[in-house]
């Protein structure tokens, strides 16, 4: 279904949604910085800035509890958290390279053990894409086969017309939904044109060679160098929309607490660290290759798919400047 | 049904192995609420939890079918077994399991076994040999190399030299080092467990090995063991990593493509032979 929306008509569309109890998650600042937070109003929702982490957080969030706990004498109760209470949502503005790494954390939260922490929000979850109109010098969504018009992973896209307002083209049943439950608002499409889109300046990776690489070079001298400088801040892994990895901890005090799970990032020492003090990753070299390896290698192996949308994200966030598309520009000329 | 979620079960005995060791009972319970927690197959782990401490993952030690009581072998030195060392019988932690692949038992039908254990892997290997002499007549001839530093780290040692009386297993203890013993027990010598390996005569077409140790003994025994001629598929090891979820989500147990939790811990070597830095 193609439609036309109002910058207006988007807006109300939000504060309609807004009022109806739904959880509307779009960028907005955060004392001064982008995020994909919940709104308040259509007008915190900005438009011309990449939030600073990704979209995933809507389903996938930083912190959150997995059960509480509470200690009497010597007994223990332990107590589930029911995911039917997470809210419908709609997660909008939501870029391109964002939105492509939804499905890509689909196939991780539900190829075997079906995470119903993640599922129970992504099902109550609409997205709604938009595509990008600027590019920096990080960006490299071209590169890893994605594009900023790529509709993977949203039920609706929109892109921005000239003179205002947005095409909208739904991409699945929650799509439409979405328009059919708020019809007045779109409009059909008048003939006015999209505006040009970003085109970011990095050449198509051939992935498939860099698998091959990757495949038959665990060892090898460049991973030292590759590494060299890397601080194990994770950062890297904490903006990433793809990586998923998490940590699970006790935070409370000796009576009552809650168990949570945590972002966590294999660039940390202490993401293999066991008991023992054996560390099977134990050295900054052998936890970057990981990275490496899980984002172009192993999930390819396992899910047929790069977990890399070409964010950029890490390339602008990393303290000592290791840029991944530079690297994998590299392997791809090996 | 959150798989995050654990359920109480309570300590009934605590029995000190050496210095820093303990074999703890648990009682799960016999309901169903238990979510299965007590049925396991030697090899598979569950994650224990001193809530508010955290949760660590266990291999099971006892024997598999014991009516709602598991039996867990710990060495208190990591942030919630040494805190663990506070507890006192009757107090209640949190467990789910089990989780991952055990030995694969029925393979072993009419196989002759050779069990090779290293320090604190006796643990999931006493499950195992608990299993097999449970049904002695399944199995051809057992063996056992047992392996630790020194006698006083030498886990289960009395039960080991009751076996070791038995004329259907052979069991053969080695320390690295006699320390302020004169001599060790019967069966044991001083020797690193390659070289115990280096002396057994075995039916390579016939035998599977079973492995758990630290993983510095890993590559050694494999080689030793191919060196005798046992295949890849007949190697079968438990790898050690940081399994926090258990069910294949939180990436902490990565193996290249593998995640321990699930496609392990126990894999037979044919699966590992192509993923370097596996046995690490």
């Amino acid at each position: 279904m193609q439609k036309h929306i109002t910058q207006q008509n988007l807006n109300t569309l939000l504060d309609t949604l807004i009022k109806e109890g739904k959880r509307v998650v779009a960028p907005r600042l955060n004392a001064g910085t982008p995020l994909y937070e919940p709104l308040t109003s259509s007008a915190e929702m900005i438009t011309d800035q990449l939030p600073k982490r990704s979209g995933k957080e809507a389903f996938f969030p930083l912190c959150e509890d997995i059960m509480s706990y509470e200690k009497e004498g010597q007994q223990i109760k332990l107590t589930d958290i029911d995911p039917a209470r997470f809210p419908e949502t709609v997660l909008v503005g939501v870029r391109p390279c964002d939105a492509a790494a939804i499905p890509v954390l689909d196939a991780v939260f539900s190829w075997d053990y079906k995470d119903e922490f993640f599922l129970e929000r992504r099902n109550k979850t609409t997205v709604v894409g938009v595509a990008c109109t600027t590019a920096d010098d990080a960006c490299f969504c071209t590169a890893v086969g994605l594009s900023p018009s790529d509709t993977k992973g949203s039920d609706l896209f929109l892109t921005p017309l000239e003179g205002g307002g947005y095409h909208c083209e739904t991409q699945s049943e929650k799509g439409e939904a979405l328009i059919n439950s708020h019809q007045e608002l779109f409009s059909e499409p008048n003939g006015s044109k999209t505006v040009p889109l970003a085109r970011p300046q990095t050449e198509k990776f051939d992935l498939e060679k860099v698998k091959k690489w990757l495949d038959e070079h665990f060892e090898d001298p460049a991973w030292d160098s590759i590494a060299t400088r890397c601080v194990g801040c994770g950062a890297c892994a904490f903006v990433c929309p793809a990586c998923h990895c998490f940590d699970i901890v006790d935070e409370g005090t000796e009576k009552s607490g809650k168990r949570r799970k945590n972002w966590d990032a294999c660039g940390f020492w202490k993401f293999t660290h066991h008991a023992s003090g054996h560390n099977p990753r134990d050295g900054q070299p052998k936890r970057y290759r990981n990275r490496i390896m899980h984002k172009f290698k192993y999930y390819d192996d396992k899910f047929g798919q790069t977990l890399c949308t070409g964010c950029g994200r890490c390339i602008r966030l990393c303290p000592v400047g290791i840029d991944i598309a530079q690297i994998v520009e590299e392997l791809n000329k090996k | 049904m959150n798989a995050s979620l654990p359920v109480p079960a309570t300590i009934t005995t605590i029995r000190p192995l050496t210095d820093d060791t303990t074999l703890y009972t648990l009682d799960c319970g016999l309901n169903t609420q238990n979510n299965g927690v007590a049925s396991f197959l030697p090899g598979q782990f569950l994650e224990l939890s001193l809530p508010g401490i955290g949760e660590v993952p266990i291999s099971y030690c006892g024997f598999p079918s014991a009516g709602g009581a598991i039996e867990l072998c710990i060495r208190h030195v990591g942030h919630v077994t040494t805190p663990l060392n506070r507890s006192v019988a009757g107090d209640a932690v949190g467990v789910r399991g089990p989780f991952g692949h055990g030995f694969p038992l029925d393979s072993y039908e009419n196989q002759d076994l050779l069990l090779i254990a290293g320090g604190l892997g006796m643990a999931p290997l006493r499950s195992l040999l608990l299993a097999l002499l449970n049904q002695r007549q399944r199995w051809g001839e057992l063996t056992l190399l047992y392996g630790a530093r020194e006698q006083g780290a030498l886990l289960f040692l009395e039960e080991l030299l009751q076996l070791a009386k038995r004329n259907d297993i052979q069991v053969q203890l080695a320390v690295d080092r006699l320390e302020h013993c004169l001599e060790g027990p019967p069966n044991c010598r001083v020797a690193l467990l390659p070289a115990l390996l280096e002396q057994l005569t075995i039916r390579p077409d016939r035998t599977c090995a079973a492995l758990c140790g630290p993983p510095v003994v890993y590559p050694y025994l494999v080689s030793g063991l191919k060196r005798i001629g046992l295949p890849d598929e007949r190697i079968h090891l438990s790898l050690e990593r940081r399994m926090k979820c258990g069910v294949g989500r939180c990436g902490h147990c990565a193996v290249g493509t593998f995640l321990c939790c699930c496609d392990g811990p126990v894999f037979n070597y044919a699966q590992l032979a192509g993923i370097e830095g596996a046995l690490a």
